[in-house]
């Protein structure tokens, strides 16, 4: 391959096509996704442009990432056709994709921070760009992605360490390389929702730039205060159909929100009981970092409080720093009526505070080890005698959370690994109960949870909170917090845009207030 | 429940996963961990009894749990820092600073032995703290923190001492490393203190239970309230500890205080620790397999010394049998596959 055969992009898309046209610059037809038990994608088609920026929107599980998988050739359909520059094409490989012109920028950047951003853009073609004595050469490394940043009109330093750059520059680097590979078709996954408030607006000039000259973009998103600004269209999906296509300027955010939510009411809901007057959890004006900018809540006694917030909206930092592992600029914390300001988790532990993660194998759980270890592990207390620890008491502990949490398992000593994701979720439940604390946080108890397991661990929420425990929950799944919930809190941006009980709000209003931050 | 088999419950993916898992599977409980190397010791112990003269007398063999005891007590420290997913390489050095230190305490300062000993031993647990809280606090890999320990402290044992060993000439001190009690040596006795202490340690306290949640998941064990930082600086001070027992055991048998002793001793814990069956990932490891790996180790090296095999000859057969162990850990989840039918029937019913 010689130095110039290394950058494809070369941008002619002056006049470009209408969409779904005969020369429409990415064409999918039927296409049919099936997993065990789900059918993720049901026909989908989609017809694009050269030069058009696609807001795709959905609801978790209407098949967006299953489309951005298949697209980026990480999935195989079962059925459908995917049509670029008028060519079928299979798309075997996300290598094939990348040679057939689909290029993807995923959430988590894949760049080495110790190499420059001439290396990084080359990454594993560095001899392409030219040799010196068979050598890799630094200065035609330097020189080729030069040329190639300012054919896109980007200020970037070739020779600066990708380390020190910020993350909007970071993801400029991951998108010139994507970019590097010739790509016709930019897939960007929620670029938004890692940047601070300040960068979001460098990117979205970045990608109507790269449009003007024929790119066409899939921006996967559901900030409708960047939509407007930075797409054409918007493709709607619904469990795993297309619902609707439509010129960005055509809809509105209301309108928005039904197609995603399909008008379905929320009819099953938490039975309303007469809410506790006692305020276990006081979250007043609270401030932490980029993300949490004005927090104030109360959580009362026995109540379950859902928050709704996208991706980058503060919720998961939220729980971070009231657990007390980020820091706090400004606010207060009151549990119990007592100040709260946990420099450790054992302290938050020991104030009645109980957190569990939302990635469960990284965080939550030692795998390797038995479940009778890992549901004992915050309460070490519990289960010795005079210093040293009791195998039977460790043995009753732990028989007694299985009973109560009804953990299915083999053994209490069977590595939790080996575990299903819905039995490991609840060794995490009962880990923090048997520490005794008043109020959990749960961050997304049941991602990666089957059908029936979840009904249990939210079955077993009611009966918690039955019992006194205040409970808050972030999840996705927004319906589920109208089956599970007393209250919904929509944070926006690090700030509550919506705080009402589920009986006076719906579906499409909070839903609408996390995409838009308006509250009214 | 009937009908459903486990991997119906599971995507490929993640009964892949699991079965990766179940390398660090709570089901060694069984006790069955520990057959496969108990077996290789007997086998090795009967052969070296037919080919080895002289190997089957009480003489030698009382000879050889004094030999492994010198060094061997250090190795169940070292477990339970490999346990954790760390790593300890300066006990080496620490036993030559300790030697020298007492020498220097006691003979060139003379002060009473007693007073030198525990401050060699404080001393020591105090200097492996510190490693600990760098490597805890900083986050400098342990591997880092203990090499320029490794480097530092002899050094120091060297310029102390001006790398002339110092005599200690005290009869009672003497018998620390050489004499016995009713028939079995000093150092042998010790080991045996040191090895049940360090059983109830990791198996019966919740600090031992926190070195395996740390090892197997640090993440996990902060979110969960143990004081990684604390547990991590508690472990390297024993093995600084432990090092610095093994000193004061070598300068009694040796009658001085040496700054050059301890070479190599390290490497001969650790692989001791890994023929053991401790995972340098972590989250892995036992004092009763780390004792096998001790007195394994102990009697191989014993043989090939009756059969008259070379020196440096016997490094090459301590490396193979340190590769060996990874590769028998390695290859272990042939044996879960059963384990995991087992679990699956459990669950179907």
């Amino acid at each position: 391959m010689n130095a110039d055969a290394l950058f494809r992009h070369s941008p002619d898309g002056a006049h470009p096509p209408p969409p779904g046209g005969a020369h429409a610059a990415i064409a999918v037809e039927g296409l049919v996704k099936r997993y065990p038990g789900v059918l993720a994608l049901d026909g989908v088609d989609l017809s694009m442009a050269a030069g058009e920026v696609r807001a795709l929107l959905g609801k978790n599980g209407a098949g967006k990432s299953t489309l951005v998988k298949i697209l980026c050739g990480a999935v195989r359909p079962d059925a459908g056709r995917i049509h670029i520059g008028g060519r079928q094409v299979e798309l075997a490989s996300p290598a094939v994709a990348r040679e057939r012109g689909i290029v993807t920028v995923h959430q988590e950047l894949s760049l080495v921070p110790e190499l420059s951003v001439a290396e990084n853009i080359l990454l594993g073609r560095w001899r392409a760009a030219g040799t010196r004595g068979g050598l890799v050469s630094p200065a035609a490394l330097v020189r080729h992605v030069g040329r190639f940043l300012d054919d896109l009109r980007l200020e970037l330093d070739p020779r600066a360490k990708v380390g020190q750059l910020s993350v909007a520059e970071q993801q400029t680097v991951e998108i010139a390389r994507a970019l590097s590979y010739g790509g016709k078709l930019l897939i960007l996954d929620e670029p938004t929702s890692s940047l601070p408030a300040a960068e979001v607006d460098r990117l979205l000039i970045l990608v109507r730039r790269l449009a003007e000259t024929g790119l066409a973009v899939i921006y996967v998103s559901h900030r409708m205060d960047e939509i407007p600004r930075v797409a054409d269209s918007i493709t709607v999906l619904r469990d795993g159909r297309h619902v609707a296509t439509r010129p960005v300027g055509d809809v509105t955010t209301a309108e928005i929100v039904e197609m995603m939510t399909g008008r379905t009411a929320t009819s099953r809901r938490r039975p309303k009981r007469k809410a506790s007057e006692r305020v276990v959890l006081s979250v007043s004006r609270l401030r932490s970092g980029d993300r949490v900018r004005d927090v104030s809540f109360d959580l009362h006694q026995g109540e379950i409080l859902g928050i709704v917030g996208l991706l980058g909206s503060g919720r998961t930092e939220l729980f971070r720093c009231l657990y007390g592992l980020s820091g706090r600029e400004s606010g207060s914390v009151k549990l119990n009526g007592q100040p709260l300001r946990p420099r450790t988790p054992r302290q938050a532990i020991d104030a009645g505070l109980g957190f569990a993660p939302e990635d469960r194998k990284k965080e939550g759980l030692a795998l390797g080890m038995a479940v009778s270890v890992n549901v004992t592990l915050s309460s070490p207390r519990s289960i010795s005698v005079a210093g040293l620890l009791s195998r039977r008491k460790e043995q009753r502990v732990a028989e007694a959370t299985r009973t109560r949490l009804a953990i299915k398992t083999p053994a209490l000593r069977t590595a939790v690994g080996t575990l299903s994701g819905g039995n490991q979720q609840k060794v995490i439940l009962g880990k923090c109960l048997n520490a005794r604390v008043r109020v959990l946080l749960l961050d997304e108890p049941t991602r990666g949870v089957d059908v029936e397991a979840k009904e249990h661990i939210y079955a077993l929420l009611r009966d918690l909170a039955d019992e006194g425990t205040g409970i808050v929950v972030v999840s996705s799944e927004i319906e589920e917090l109208f089956l599970v919930c007393d209250r919904l809190l929509v944070l926006n941006s690090g700030r509550v845009v919506l705080d009402r009980g589920v009986a006076d709000t719906d579906l499409p209003a909070v839903m609408a207030a996390a995409m838009e931050g308006d509250a009214r | 429940m009937t009908g459903t088999t486990v991997s119906d419950r599971y995507s490929s993916g993640e009964v892949a996963e699991r079965r990766l898992r179940q390398v660090t599977g709570a089901a060694g409980r069984l006790g069955m961990e520990h057959l496969g190397l108990l077996g290789v010791l007997a086998v090795v112990f009967v052969l070296l009894s037919l080919t080895a003269p002289n190997f089957l007398s009480a003489g030698n063999l009382l000879d050889v749990a004094r030999q492994i005891s010198f060094t061997g007590l250090i190795a169940f420290g070292m477990t339970l820092v490999i346990i954790a997913g760390e790593i300890d390489i300066s006990v080496g050095s620490a036993i030559a600073f300790g030697s020298a230190l007492f020498g220097m305490l006691a003979v060139d300062q003379e002060w009473p032995l007693w007073l030198a000993a525990i401050a060699v031993c404080a001393l020591g647990a105090l200097i492996g703290v510190g490693a600990g809280l760098l490597r805890a606090l900083l986050n400098v890999p342990s591997f880092i923190v203990t090499l320029a320990l490794f480097s530092a402290l002899s050094g120091l044992a060297l310029l102390m001492t001006d790398s002339i060993p110092i005599p200690i000439t005290d009869a009672g001190f003497a018998a620390l490393g050489t004499g016995s009690v009713l028939g079995v040596p000093i150092p042998a006795l010790i080991m045996a203190v040191v090895f049940v202490a360090f059983w109830l340690l990791a198996n019966r306290t919740t600090f031992g239970r926190s070195v395996y949640a740390v090892g197997g998941n640090a993440e996990a064990a902060h979110l969960s309230g143990i004081p990684v930082a604390r547990v991590r600086a508690v472990l390297f001070g024993t093995t600084g500890l432990l090092a610095a027992v093994s000193s004061l055991l070598q300068t009694s048998q040796l009658g001085s205080g040496n700054p050059t002793i301890g070479i190599g001793v390290e490497f001969a814990v650790i692989t001791a620790v890994i023929v053991g069956g401790a995972s340098l990932y972590g989250g892995r490891g036992s004092m009763v397999g780390t004792l096998l790996g001790v007195v394994l180790i102990g009697i191989l090296n014993n043989g090939m010394v009756l059969l008259g095999v070379n020196s440096y000859a016997q490094n090459v057969a301590n490396g193979a049998i340190v590769l060996l162990a990874v590769l028998v850990s390695v290859a272990r989840p042939s044996t879960r596959r059963t384990r995991r039918r087992v679990i699956a029937r459990a669950l179907e019913s």
